[in-house]
């Protein structure tokens, strides 16, 4: 079971997959720790208390203060109907026709990735508009606001033969890829190159190497050589390091 | 030491000889300026050392002339390279995989882990000092990524030692676990502990290892804990039933085979006849 609710706190894959950030860091930023030890303070043992509450995910990433705050209000959220869903097609880059709202039946890319909501945001389409530095002699500056579709009702793919919006269904080709076919025409929606772009490059095969990263040949090189030594034992031969005490007598219990 | 080399210029013996020496001199007075100024100044400001570095360090010959890369053995090795200190972002790439690990020789494996120290080390630093000027620290994911690497050089290691321990004596040579109950009655793992005397001649060890369980209060105790983790069971199966009655209710055509992957301890055939899943809509 808890194995089960940890599984759902994590972000879904394509929604952390644009910010290129590692686990480990949306885990320490997005947890709210109630009390850690003082460092340097070795009385106390290393654990910390984390308020065991489920993160209430919006539009907000968490590794904005928008998140944070959010979650940081001792607010008591509502359980939000989330139908299941097994295989994600919806991916960054991908068009899509808007069902629902003001811009119904009109076509665009999809902009943002929200898994844990079943959301997606399409560029410049269902906006709402947010005033924003109102002030007594300042009208303000108004700003469209994108808000987010549900992907199982709101939003259709469209099919890139005669761009109509299409339901899909994943089928394997006779090569073995998985690909989305659409249904009312058979043909194949190919999955989008921006579907890998992340803030730090745009597809993986154009990142360029900085300064302190590890040359892609050096990682690949192979200098493992399997021997009957544990790591120290190999170290210490390698080092001119040699050991010749005998440990005296020793219990475990 | 000006005499000096003047009286070399004057006899223009070698003009490389010159150069070297005026280098040799400008050298000295770099790590004289440097240890100075960390004794004098306390607190280091950022932008304060920027400027000096602007002035003091400058490319000397001797760096031409014998190329390796930058080698400082100082507390400047603590800093970031004082190109990042005014950018906004850092770019930097991921943290090495278990697999790429395991291609790389124990020695070279020992030589990364000092690497990802210090680079941690400059990234902890970076991250105070950024901290005590009030300014955001550029990219604090490379501090997570460095993090990761090095959780997975130390499993590439252990995983290399207990194959090793495995072929040779058949255990994996860590420290040894056993299960034992407390004296609250709950099972937990205690990790054994390595003494010079034997466990009969240990009678401090005794006094405050205590293990097992009995009497009225424990087993009271015991019975309402148990009570406490069912009620906690079948709150979480009711509540996925009452979930998974509501999603048949709002979405017509639900996937079933993900809702039970989702929602394992609820009884789908069960949900359905329930009058809480009957939606506004015509079911097939």
């Amino acid at each position: 079971m808890r194995l089960i609710t940890t599984l759902f706190g994590k972000m879904g894959e394509w929604s952390k997959k644009y910010a290129n950030l590692p686990d480990r860091y949306i885990d320490r930023i997005s947890e709210r720790v109630l009390w850690r030890p003082p460092p340097g303070k070795p009385q106390y043992l290393n654990r910390k208390i984390v308020a065991n509450r489920k993160l209430y995910y919006s539009i907000h990433r968490p590794w904005t203060t928008h998140f944070q705050f959010q979650n940081w209000i001792l607010k008591h959220r509502q359980w939000y109907p989330l139908e299941p869903i097994k295989d994600w097609s919806f991916f960054r880059g991908d068009r899509v026709t808007v069902l629902v709202g003001p811009d119904k039946g009109k076509q665009g890319i999809v902009h943002d990735i929200i898994q844990e909501r079943n959301w997606i945001i399409v560029q410049g389409l269902n906006t709402k508009a947010v005033i924003f530095d109102k002030r007594k002699n300042f009208p303000g500056i108004c700003r469209r606001i994108e808000q987010p579709l549900l992907v199982n009702v709101q939003v259709k793919l469209v099919d890139p033969s005669d761009l109509n919006a299409t339901s899909i269904e994943w089928r394997y080709t006779e090569q073995g890829e998985r690909v989305r076919v659409s249904l009312r025409t058979g043909r194949i929606i190919p999955i989008p190159v921006t579907s890998k772009e992340t803030v730090d490059y745009k597809s993986p095969d154009i990142y360029v190497e900085q300064a302190k990263d590890t040359t892609a040949d050096d990682v690949k090189e192979l200098t493992f050589e399997a021997k009957l030594k544990t790591f120290e034992m190999d170290i210490m031969d390698k080092m001119d390091i040699k050991e010749d005490r005998i440990p005296k007598e020793s219990y475990w219990y | 030491m000006a005499t000096f080399t003047k009286i070399v210029q004057i006899s223009r013996a070698v003009n490389n000889v010159t150069k070297l020496f005026t280098n040799l001199v400008l050298s000295q007075n770099i790590n004289s300026v440097r240890s100075s100024m960390f004794i004098q100044s306390c607190k280091i400001n950022v932008y304060a050392m920027q400027k000096w570095f602007k002035l003091f360090r400058m490319p000397t010959l001797q760096c031409g002339l014998i190329h390796t890369t930058s080698k400082r053995n100082d507390l400047m090795e603590f800093f970031d390279d004082p190109k990042n200190w005014d950018k906004d972002k850092v770019r930097v790439g991921r943290s090495w995989r278990k697999d790429e690990l395991r291609l790389k020789s124990n020695e070279e494996l020992h030589k990364l882990w000092y690497v990802l120290l210090k680079e941690r080390n400059m990234l902890l630093t970076m991250e105070e000092i950024y901290k005590q000027e009030h300014k955001y620290f550029p990219n604090p994911e490379r501090i997570d990524k460095v993090e990761d690497s090095m959780a997975n050089l130390e499993s590439v290691v252990r995983e290399r030692n207990r194959a090793y321990y495995m072929l040779e004596t058949g255990t994996t040579g860590e420290r040894p676990v056993s299960l034992r109950y407390s004296p609250l009655g709950l099972r937990y793992r205690y990790r054994l502990r390595q003494y010079s005397r034997p466990k009969h001649a240990n009678s401090e060890w005794h006094k405050t290892h205590k293990f097992g369980y009995g009497g009225y209060a424990v087993s009271k105790f015991l019975r309402l804990y148990r009570e406490k983790l069912w009620n906690e069971k079948r709150k979480s199966r009711n509540r996925q039933i009452n979930r998974v009655a509501t999603l048949m209710r709002i979405f017509p055509n639900l996937d079933m085979e993900a809702v039970k992957e989702q929602y394992p301890l609820a009884d789908i055939e069960k949900v359905k006849k329930l009058r809480k899943t009957d939606g506004h809509f015509v079911r097939d």
